[in-house]
């Protein structure tokens, strides 16, 4: 029994050699957790590696009722046709700014209400403001375009009427480039931030009170305890979470983009996602939506890897 | 929790951070309180006011509308049955997986997690999957919206993740005490786990709750069209209908009213959100976890 | 909890095993199941395979989309009636329209196809590829063998068609349904007449913008509503260009056909337009505003005048009264809106922008419908169902039940929408229609609608033809919409005045370089072997 806890402990750096037992040993010993590993594997071998053959769409001309066998190779012909297009560097440059802009902005929001909401000692108070910040997050993208719509239109929308009154001027909210940016980055707040406070106040909810009673007793302030207890309690969530999000760097969420996109506001808010999709309907191009896809999960895959390389440079313990 | 330094600076600290609060909660809230008081007014009295919270003439049309056949109270059965089981297979899935990755030890480990990851990014699309589902017989059944959608690798990651961080003094006790693998799993990674395994029953009760094109791939019976078909198909109507060559049938049906629009997004969220209160209770479990650290 | 979670797991497990087994033979067999029909591939569900005899009913699947969140069951009264009348055995494959497109692509990869499927877009690639793979019977020839279905129309038949044959009997409609409408009572407040020339129609949007049209004594009205442009669709602007004597889509120029935007005559619509944006007579946020709302400003009483489609006019009175009667006002006229085709061209003449004709096909797969007697049958169910007794059935379901025979011919559909949506709306999605009239019992005409129908027809007769609208173009099918984006962008932009006409002007070469003289090529190419 005394040596199962041993080997049951990760791998110390100092004496990992001398402590590795033969595979046979490991695996007789692991039985149980690979019973438990299996029917996770299945299902990923099943829905997940059975399917992926529909990447080699990315190299025909896939028509569905021709099939996959039938239809004709075009090697990397999607690839070139997408990359030569004259707005690609356009769509790149678009994609990554709004990208950029949500990591800053968007990424950051729910830690900050977490932490507020973990500050709040009225429990009554912290359960109601919690049940209300879910709510947007069930409303769907059609309805905040339609809700956008009615608050900021020019014709009698009452932010505009606020403006009119104060300012004398109106502004083109919803046409004007320059705002669409911050639009879809108030509605994407709007939107995710209270849902997204949910996995960080799980994680909150681990952390030892007595270890602000200690740090009180100590004399640390509010802000102290926020840092040196809060946050490093966390600290592995948003690392984790930041690194998966490096993998839909190129994705903009496409439904809302295109439902605030028009020819006005276009040299500021076409993205891929819209750009494949006006290609898609005309075409039914399954094989060119896969191959911009697949450009978009190697940059995906790439930022991944480094960011969590990263994350390890730096001592935090990353995706493994 | 009372202990806590109760200074000025933190007195004015907490004033402040209840009004930011109340702030946030009210913004997120407006709207959707603008969408309850639409649902119960009347098209006019939409059309004409820009934005209200109380309605003029209190109407029920809308939920008459909406409730006028048993069409949709069987989506809405469909849609409980697929978020309780699915969540269950959901939540089966994911925890067994989690948590044989958070064992650093475990030999294979870092090939798995791998092709998890690999898994995220890269998938074979709408067609290809479709043909497996086919090819488990699994069209027609309502497993096809349970199964295919299993483990969410997003999800697997962080569990996993938070297995991880348990501290590894818990475990060797239970295993002195003679606890098998399983045994540790259920007696004392899961209980100590209840904030994180509440987090994920949320979010993928809500991921099936929210569901609709799992539907319409798979499910040719409209008797077995979970909620969420039926609401996007009265959400989207006035919005396909401009430009749209369908618009140009004699048997077109003119959009709906805008208050059943909105009766429609309270009908899909109400209840959705009745379930958080029963999850809410466990986030604040997990407190054991630090008490035995300590 | 996690107990049982456990002991089930292994239950399950043995489950997945299988499963699992079953998806390797499952992929083995895919291969085969998606080759061309025309090898025979096997027997799809609800096909009718066994050969019928004369009294044994025809089994038909039918795919189909749904409007609604009703749907009528195969057992519904009204489909118990349709197949007796026909001798079938009709089984339903509802499809919400939101995502009908998926749905028939997949169905498509799948190769379990109905005996008939609706097709939505005729032009659109993956029913191309199906039918250049065989997958579809051509029906060509075998129209004329029946009573209605020979009535098709060939201007339709040719612009459904691929490669000048035909693979489903088109869904025909009323190809005069575009027009305009606008608030009658308005008119009259400010003295003028319906409009016959552009000018008139611009002093009436300026009247009903200037003059207090609804006489509260304030400046808050405008006359003219547009919605959000797409690239291939400009809201009310396709109509007005027509009045400048643009062409539709494409026109004959030098010989050679030029796409529309190349005109003069589109130029000096665009020009109008954007006096009509600068002299504030259309809503400000036309680029942007949401299409879901284009009537409110009508009923609400903001603005005056739509250009969109001929019986918009009624659901919009219907609307007016209805608001009138939620706000307690006095309901004083029997309607409020009132409807025209077109106003005349610089040149004279009417000039009216046709619809397609019809709404998609109703396609016969290969692989359900095996044999050429087969196919005989099902399009004798089609031609069935253009029986006036039948479009009643399908459009109104059972007298008595779902209507009631009025004493001049029309009907008085049941107040039970509830029964109508459950066991008749959405039944004459089938329906071929296939003579350009309705000749289904219909609901009784009031002085709108019968004004509507007058318009309609009237409208028939001034259609202005789209010659590239049979073909297919290859540029078209890779660029359009980028194509289709440069033109629209532009013209927003003139409109409110971000370009001027030199920018118009740019527009136009950068719409050639980026693939457009290739198109106009091809088109060009196309219509000289057609003709």
């Amino acid at each position: 029994m005394k040596q199962a806890i041993e080997r049951g402990k990760p791998p110390q750096a100092a004496g990992e050699a001398a402590y590795r037992p033969s595979l046979a040993i490991r695996l007789r010993r692991d039985k149980w957790l690979y019973l438990l590993l299996l029917p996770g594997l299945l299902y990923f071998a099943l829905f997940k590696y059975v399917p992926m053959w529909g990447i080699l769409l990315a190299f025909k001309n896939y028509q569905p009722f021709t099939g996959f066998w039938k239809s004709e190779w075009v090697g990397l012909e999607h690839f070139r046709l997408f990359f030569a297009n004259p707005e690609f560097f356009l769509l790149l440059q678009n994609t990554l700014i709004l990208s950029f802009l949500n990591l800053v902005f968007f990424f950051p929001a729910p830690i900050v209400l977490a932490l507020l909401l973990n500050e709040v000692r009225r429990a009554l108070f912290k359960r109601v403001v919690q049940t209300m910040i879910y709510i947007p997050h069930f409303i769907s993208m059609v309805i905040v375009a339609s809700l956008t719509y009615v608050f900021l239109t020019t014709e009698g929308g009452p932010v505009n009427e606020l403006l009119l009154q104060h300012t004398g001027e109106k502004i083109a909210f919803l046409s004007d480039p320059d705002w669409f940016r911050p639009i879809i980055l108030l509605q994407t707040i709007w939107k995710e931030c209270g849902w997204g406070t949910i996995i960080f106040l799980a994680a909150l909810s681990a952390v030892d009170v007595e270890q602000y009673e200690a740090a009180t007793i100590d004399g640390a302030n509010r802000w102290k305890q926020i840092w040196h207890i809060t946050l490093p309690a966390i600290r592995s969530t948003i690392v984790i979470l930041l690194i998966l999000r490096m993998g839909s760097v190129l994705d903009n969420g496409f439904e809302q983009i295109y439902l605030m996109l028009n020819p006005l506001n276009r040299s500021a808010a076409e993205v891929f996602d819209t750009y494949v999709y006006a290609m898609g309907i005309t075409q039914g191009a399954f094989s060119y939506s896969t191959a911009v896809g697949l450009f978009k999960s190697v940059v995906g895959i790439i930022l991944v890897l480094g960011t969590n390389w990263l994350a390890k440079k730096f001592g935090e313990s990353g995706l493994y | 929790m009372s202990k806590r330094n109760r200074s000025i600076a933190g007195t004015i600290f907490d004033a402040a951070n209840i009004i930011f609060l109340t702030a946030c909660a009210l913004a997120a809230v407006l709207p959707f309180v603008y969408v309850v008081a639409g649902s119960f007014a009347s098209d006019a009295e939409l059309t004409s006011r820009a934005v209200f919270f109380i309605p003029e003439s209190l109407t029920l049309d809308a939920y008459k509308f909406i409730f006028s056949t048993d069409t949709i109270m069987q989506s809405i059965g469909v849609s409980v049955y697929v978020t309780v089981i699915g969540t269950a297979v959901n939540l089966f899935f994911t925890v067994t997986m989690a948590y044989a990755l958070a064992r650093r030890g475990l030999w294979g480990r870092n090939f798995v997690l791998n092709l998890v990851i690999f898994s995220m990014l890269f998938g074979g699309g709408m067609i290809p999957t479709y043909l497996v589902v086919r090819g488990l017989h699994l069209l027609d059944s309502l497993w096809s919206l349970m199964l295919p959608g299993a483990i969410s690798a997003f999800n697997l990651i962080i569990v996993k993740n938070f297995f991880q961080e348990i501290p590894k003094e818990i475990e060797d006790a239970g295993r002195i005490d003679g606890c098998t693998e399983l045994g540790l799993l259920g007696r004392i990674v899961l209980p100590l786990s209840m904030p994180v395994l509440a987090t994920f029953t949320l979010f993928y009760a809500v991921g099936h709750w929210n569901d609709f094109f799992g539907a319409l791939l798979y499910i040719n019976d409209p008797q077995k069209w979970p909620l969420q078909v039926m609401l996007r198909q009265i959400v989207l109507l006035s919005q396909a209908a401009a430009g749209d060559m369908n618009s140009m049938d004699p048997s077109f049906v003119a959009p709906p009213d805008q208050s059943i629009k909105m009766a429609v997004i309270v009908v899909g969220t109400i209840p959705i959100l009745c379930v958080y209160p029963f999850l809410q209770k466990h986030f604040a479990k997990g407190v054991l976890l630090g008490s035995v650290k300590g | 909890m996690k107990k049982s979670t456990l002991a089930g797991s292994a239950s399950r497990l043995v489950l997945l095993s299988s499963v699992f087994a079953a998806a390797m033979a499952g992929c083995a067999s895919d291969s085969s199941g998606n080759e061309p029909a025309a090898s025979a591939p096997p027997a799809a569900s609800g096909s009718p395979n066994a050969s019928p005899t004369a009294d044994k009913p025809l089994a038909l699947s039918i795919m189909l989309p749904i409007f609604k969140t009703n749907f009528p069951k195969d057992d519904s009264p009204v489909a118990a009636e349709l197949e007796k009348r026909t001798n079938t055995d009709i089984h339903f494959q509802w499809v919400p329209n939101a995502s009908y497109g998926d749905k028939f692509n997949i169905t498509l990869a799948s190769g379990n196809l109905p005996s008939i499927l609706y097709v939505p877009d005729v032009k659109g690639p993956s029913f191309v590829n199906a039918v250049k793979a065989g997958a579809f019977w051509d029906v060509t020839d075998k129209l004329k063998k029946y009573p209605n279905l020979s009535q098709s129309d060939p201007v339709i038949l040719k612009n459904a068609s691929i490669d000048g044959r035909n693979y489903g009997v088109y869904r025909g409609r009323e190809i005069g349904r575009n027009g305009v409408y606008y608030r009658q009572d308005w008119l009259e407040s400010v003295g003028l007449q319906q409009p016959t020339t552009i000018d008139e129609f611009y002093e009436m949007l300026k009247a009903f913008t200037e003059k207090d049209p609804d006489g509260n004594g304030k400046h808050d009205t405008y006359g003219l509503v547009m919605v959000k442009w797409a690239p291939a669709w400009g809201a009310g602007f396709d109509q007005i260009k027509l009045w400048f004597g643009a062409p539709n889509n494409w026109g004959t120029k030098d010989g050679q056909l030029t796409p529309d935007f190349m005109y003069d005559e589109y130029f000096e619509a665009l020009k109008f337009m954007k006096k009509l944006y600068d002299e504030k007579l259309v809503n400000q946020d036309f680029a942007v505003m949401d299409s879901a709302k284009w009537t409110d400003p009508i009923v609400n009483g903001q603005a005056g005048v739509i250009i969109d489609v001929v019986d918009g006019a009624a659901r919009a009175d219907l609307r007016i009264h209805d608001a009138l009667a939620a706000a307690g006002k006095e309901d004083k006229r029997e309607h409020y809106m009132d409807v025209f085709g077109a106003v005349k061209s610089p040149d004279g003449s009417i000039r009216t922008l046709p619809t397609a004709g019809f709404s998609g096909l109703l396609a016969i797969p290969k692989s359900s419908v095996k044999t050429e007697e087969e196919v005989d049958k099902v399009l004798a169910f089609l031609d069935a169902l253009n029986e006036p007794e039948n479009l009643t059935l399908v459009g109104s379901g059972l007298e008595g039940v779902h209507y009631t025979k009025l004493e001049d011919n029309t009907i008085q559909p049941s107040d039970d929408s509830a029964l109508l949506e459950s066991e008749v709306e959405g039944l004459n999605q089938m329906a071929p229609f296939t003579p350009a009239t309705n000749l289904g019992l219909d609901v009784k005409q009031t002085p709108l609608r019968k004004k509507q129908s007058e318009v309609m027809a009237k409208n028939r007769e001034t259609i202005v033809a789209d010659p590239s609208a049979p073909f297919i173009s290859a540029v078209y099918s890779q660029k359009g919409q980028q194509l289709g984006n440069i033109i629209n962008d532009a013209r927003i932009k003139f409109i409110v005045g971000q370009i001027d006409e030199k920018g118009w002007k740019e527009a136009i070469e950068l719409w050639k370089k980026s693939g457009g003289d290739d198109y106009v090529k091809e088109i060009n190419d196309l219509y000289a072997a057609a003709n």
